[in-house]
């Protein structure tokens, strides 16, 4: 009961610090402009291409825009723990967080979860302003599956993705524990990483050989796949089928990741690193 | 006699040389900022591939050597003061007797030398990987690419000036704006001109972003475009018009804008407070 307290004051703390500088509608508004530009942007992309290749499918456009959404989402998310980490250590919120007697995982869980449901909004957001600039950009419709059923299947995979991003950022945090130079970084290299080998902008086929089979099999390129089966190709068998896998994949991330904090952690008490903040 | 440079040539040296040896000091830098650029551009170059346009690849690769620098621009031109307030090195330069403006020049100048690398880094990748097929016009390629990012780190500058009177909103700003300025601008394919997906008004918008005019010259100096004649300067003396225009507007906006909060700031005596 504690550890959900501590979980639900931790989402809070999350808000407060990215919303409280401003109105929280305009700041919801601001974190909404980048995703729909990196959607437009690659959509774009693709529409050049295509187009002068004389291969323009909009199926393809819809394939591309639902992968460049749902990558800048969990991008904005599963860092969460890393930055946590690393700015608590300069603003002293994570000095306070370790003195607790308790683990620092509930924080970094809460702090996790309040940006995800904050990227979630953004998220619908951007999927409705995207939907509607890219058809008379293009001259053309977008097939996607606009019912209630498939943003019900739609936000559930939102949901089983938490597991992965969660796994993945508290992987990191177990390195930005110990980290004072790189930890900065690391956010971009996950997005860029995301970017190419989940599937987000063209099919893992695309990649060389072992790279492509590694991409295959990782959960946030069956979560993706799985948003694809409900918001493109209306496949609920196939939806459900990508959706296991993700979740498979998600809570082996999971595990490995909260092992590895729980060890970074007790390792850095040990030793007094927790709070350095310079090599 | 004794010949001596000024202070604002020492000012701006000595601000380069600080930026410069930082970056080059510490070569975990060159790891850090290239990972945005180096996997965005791996990933449109492949999108671009995808779709079997394989001429069209350097446009990518382009575009990540020149949103390493936009992204310099942002996060270490136009936050920089706003950081130093933060430190309260910026309590420092404005007690002393050394010009703003040359802290700012040797701050840009410093950011172009120290972000060369990982520009440099994201294009030998892209040959590397993709081999675009590229039809240089050197010369042209030089004068606009110098000009670009002299009117890009102009309005850093100006940029710059602006942010000191926010806290942290100056962040939040800087991560609203990079993805959009990146998409008007047409990083990773044509925005202006009859190659455009975007309608006439928002061309005329995107064009008076000086990364957009960049982006079009350079397309058109380093690639064959289909129905566009032959780059030489022909093809490209309005750009260095505009740019040089804008760059040089720019410096004297910066300069201005500076110069006004600077006096706003001593008078409410709000321009050393570290908000956050």
């Amino acid at each position: 009961m504690s550890n959900v307290r501590s979980i639900l004051a931790s989402i809070w703390i999350g808000w407060y610090r990215d919303f409280s500088w401003t109105n929280p509608l305009l700041g919801l508004s601001l974190r909404t402009i980048p995703p729909i530009a990196s959607v437009m942007a690659a959509s774009i992309v693709y529409w050049w291409g295509s187009f002068h290749a004389g291969v323009f499918d909009p199926n393809r456009l819809a394939y591309i825009m639902i992968g460049a959404l749902l990558y800048a989402h969990i991008a904005a998310y599963s860092m969460i723990p890393n930055l946590a980490i690393a700015e608590g250590k300069w603003t002293f919120v994570f000095t306070q967080v370790y003195m607790s007697p308790k683990s620092a995982s509930p924080y970094l869980a809460g702090r996790t979860l309040g940006s995800f449901l904050s990227s979630a909004v953004t998220l619908f957001l951007a999927l409705i302003a995207v939907y509607l600039l890219l058809p008379p950009l293009f001259g053309t419709s977008i097939p996607l599956v606009v019912t209630p059923l498939s943003f019900a299947l739609f936000g559930l995979a939102l949901v089983v993705n938490i597991l992965a991003s969660m796994g993945i950022g508290f992987l990191l945090g177990a390195y930005a524990i110990f980290a004072t130079k790189f930890e900065w970084a690391l956010p971009t290299y996950i997005s860029g990483l995301l970017m190419i080998f989940s599937e987000a902008l063209f099919p893992v086929t695309f990649l060389p050989g072992p790279l492509s089979q590694i991409a295959n099999v990782l959960p946030f390129t069956e979560f993706i796949r799985a948003a694809r089966a409900a918001m493109i190709y209306n496949d609920v068998s196939s939806y459900f089928y990508f959706l296991g896998l993700s979740a498979i994949g998600g809570l082996i991330l999971l595990f490995a990741g909260l092992l590895a904090f729980r060890r970074a952690e007790n390792r850095a008490r040990r030793l007094g690193l927790l709070d350095r903040k310079v090599a | 006699m004794k010949l001596q440079p000024s202070i604002w040539l020492r000012t701006a040296y000595a601000r380069m040389w600080v930026r410069t040896k930082s970056i080059y000091g510490e070569p975990l830098w060159v790891v850090v900022t290239i990972g945005f650029p180096l996997f965005t551009s791996l990933a449109m170059a492949l999108l671009y591939r995808s779709t079997g346009l394989n001429s069209a690849v350097g446009f990518a690769v382009l575009g990540g050597v020149m949103i390493s620098f936009w992204g310099n621009v942002l996060w270490s031109m136009a936050s920089q003061f706003q950081w130093d307030k933060q430190q309260g090195l910026f309590e420092i330069y404005i007690s002393s007797p050394a010009p703003i403006t040359a802290i700012l020049v040797g701050m840009s100048l410093g950011g172009i030398i120290g972000t060369a690398p990982s520009a440099a880094l994201v294009a030998f990748a892209g040959w590397v990987f993709f081999a675009p097929p590229i039809n240089p016009f050197w010369p042209g390629v030089i004068v606009v690419f110098g000009l670009t990012l002299a009117a890009l780190y102009a309005l850093g500058m100006t940029l710059a000036s602006l942010y000191l009177v926010y806290g942290r909103e100056a962040e939040a700003l800087n991560e609203a704006i990079h993805e959009p300025v990146s998409l008007l601008s047409g990083v990773y394919f044509p925005s202006i001109g009859g190659f455009s997906p975007f309608p006439f008004a928002l061309q005329v918008v995107a064009s008076l972003i000086p990364l957009t005019i960049g982006m079009d010259a350079l397309r058109r100096t380093l690639f064959a475009l289909p129905g566009l004649p032959p780059a030489g300067f022909d093809a490209i003396y309005l750009h260095v018009i505009a740019l040089s225009v804008m760059a040089g507007s720019l410096l004297v906006l910066a300069q201005k804008a500076l110069k006004a909060l600077e006096e706003r700031g001593r008078r409410t005596g709000t321009i050393a407070v570290r908000q956050r």
